[in-house]
């Protein structure tokens, strides 16, 4: 499939390291779109949409803001800390999205699993279906990630 | 097959051609129709006028005139840090430029300098103490790890090169291009280091995962490196008065109080003042025998580190808890702490919930001061 010159330009932007120092591809070397689809089709199967994804990490965050940096409960055997940065960091899609440089860090102590996400991850998972390249600093593995949000389930 | 190619060449060659002088007009176009010629910035109401060629952005200009405007991203316009008020000749306010204006500063004209192109004469207004800041050059003297996460910079300045600054401020660092950044960023970190050493400063920097400049700073910057700065900047300094002081900070925030407390120990200053510094673990604390060295030189200065989450395999004897209730806890102590002035740096998160603890004990906004980065 022929990308057009936004997505060209897009994809450019997603490799560099104009907005993070190991840019948001990593070393994966499929393009955008196969990660994208890749990642959709995992998310599709397991019965949830981004919207849901996007909305359980926004809570989690929400519920670990309170303890300023410290371990908060967040219920179903999960832990979360959130440390926040000064600054912002923009969306590397053409809009003018910026969010906040925060880092939500989780622990499932029963299953030893820690993930760690940031406001522009739940941003980018919720407005373009992207969870990062592999090799990127803030790759989320969908399922692992699933497994570790909707404990329960 | 080559006379089966043949057809092929010719109009192959013919859009070259047309690319060629395509890309020929253009050249032509920047050089001679986008030829702004020279423009005058005239800065602060003639103080200073300058005749540039005109063409390039408001900031780049000012920082080729060493004029150095706050900026983190570099120019990209998504910092919002590089405001300017241009009085004229600036154009209308640019769609990039408008989610960083609140109404007053629309009204004021204040203008992004990196979104601001110097198409013709400009008038601009910037705060006189900016025309003070300078370019210095430095070597990376000593790395010294504080914690895990937490590093301290000595950079010696160059060419016999001294700073200025009023304890408290901080200033711009520039990660050059690395092997995980191409291009050139400023980051902005507080000075830590005693401010009667003009020949050098510390900075205390804490690694944001990813980040462009602490990664360069982390992982690249070696002793008897070079490095470019620029400064100093801000408002948070020690005010001048006599009220009590309480200060919190957590984690790297440590640095400009630090600085502070540096300079009250050099100027004999003996308000009443008590320092918060809050971490979560044990392993997060540093420079705690230097800030009990401090409340041994100044009699009432006192010191306070509190661990939130002390790690359970260590005897930690000191106050636990969050530092913002712990600073709640002193305050209600007092028979009246509205005469306090707050001094405050840290992460977003602690800077606000420290702000509604102050303000209620009636602690005015007005003296709660803290460097806003973000």
């Amino acid at each position: 499939m022929k990308k057009s010159p936004q997505e060209q330009k897009l994809e450019r932007l997603l490799r560099s390291s104009k907005f993070s120092a190991c840019g948001f591809l990593g070393t994966d070397k499929r393009n955008l779109w196969e990660i994208i689809d890749a990642d959709a089709a995992e998310i599709a199967k397991a019965g949830k949409t981004m919207e849901e994804v996007a909305a359980r990490l926004q809570e989690i965050t929400d519920i670990g803001k309170a303890g300023l940096g410290d371990w908060v409960a967040a219920g179903h055997g999960l832990q979360v800390s959130v440390d926040d940065n000064r600054g912002m960091v923009p969306c590397p899609w053409p809009h003018r999205a910026r969010c906040l440089k925060r880092i939500t860090t989780v622990k499932h102590f029963r299953t030893n699993t820690e993930i760690r996400w940031s406001d522009l991850n739940i941003h980018l998972i919720k407005e373009h279906g992207f969870f990062e390249g592999r090799g990127a600093s803030f790759r989320i593995e969908p399922l692992v990630l699933l497994s570790v949000i909707f404990p329960e389930e | 097959m080559g006379m089966s190619m043949a057809p092929l060449i010719v109009p192959i060659a013919i859009v070259s051609a047309i690319g060629a002088a395509l890309a020929a007009s253009l050249v032509f176009a920047e050089r001679v129709i986008t030829n702004y010629g020279d423009v005058v910035l005239d800065i602060n109401n003639g103080d200073k006028k300058i005749t540039i060629r005109g063409g390039g952005s408001l900031l780049e200009t000012l920082t080729t005139q060493k004029i150095f405007i706050p900026s983190a991203c570099g120019g990209r316009g998504t910092c919002g840090y590089c405001k300017v008020r241009v009085l004229e000749g600036a154009g209308q306010l640019l769609p990039t430029e408008e989610p960083y204006m609140d109404d007053k500063e629309r009204a004021l004209g204040i203008r992004l300098s990196c979104q601001v192109k110097l198409r013709n004469d400009l008038k601009i207004e910037i705060p006189t103490e900016l025309l003070t800041i300078k370019e210095y050059r430095c070597t990376c003297d000593e790395i010294i790890d504080c914690t895990y996460d937490i590093k301290q910079f000595k950079l010696k300045f160059l060419d016999g090169q001294q700073i200025n600054y009023t304890p408290g401020q901080y200033v711009q660092v520039l990660a050059p291009l690395y092997e995980k950044s191409n291009e050139e960023v400023y980051r902005a970190y507080s000075i830590s280091s005693d401010p009667e050493d003009k020949s050098a400063i510390e900075l205390i920097v804490r690694r944001v995962p990813d980040g462009i400049c602490t990664t360069y700073l982390f992982d690249y910057l070696k002793q008897g490196d070079s490095v470019k700065i620029n400064g100093p900047y801000g408002q948070f300094y020690l005010r001048d008065t006599s009220a009590p002081i309480i200060f919190i900070a957590g984690g790297s925030g440590i640095a400009p109080i630090k600085c502070i407390v540096h300079h009250m120990k050099n100027t004999g200053n003996t308000r009443k003042s008590i320092f918060f510094f809050g971490v979560r673990t044990t392993a997060d604390l540093f420079l705690d025998k230097e800030m009990t060295q401090f409340a041994a030189d100044l009699p009432h200065f006192r010191f306070v580190p509190v661990v939130s989450q002390p790690e359970s395999e260590t005897d930690w004897k000191g106050t636990t808890g969050r530092v913002t209730d712990v600073a709640e806890a002193y305050l209600n102590e007092q028979k009246d702490a509205s005469d306090y002035e707050g001094y405050l740096c840290g992460s977003p998160g602690m800077i606000e919930s420290s702000i509604s603890v102050l303000t209620r004990f009636n602690i005015p906004e007005d003296r709660i001061y803290y460097d806003k980065f973000s």
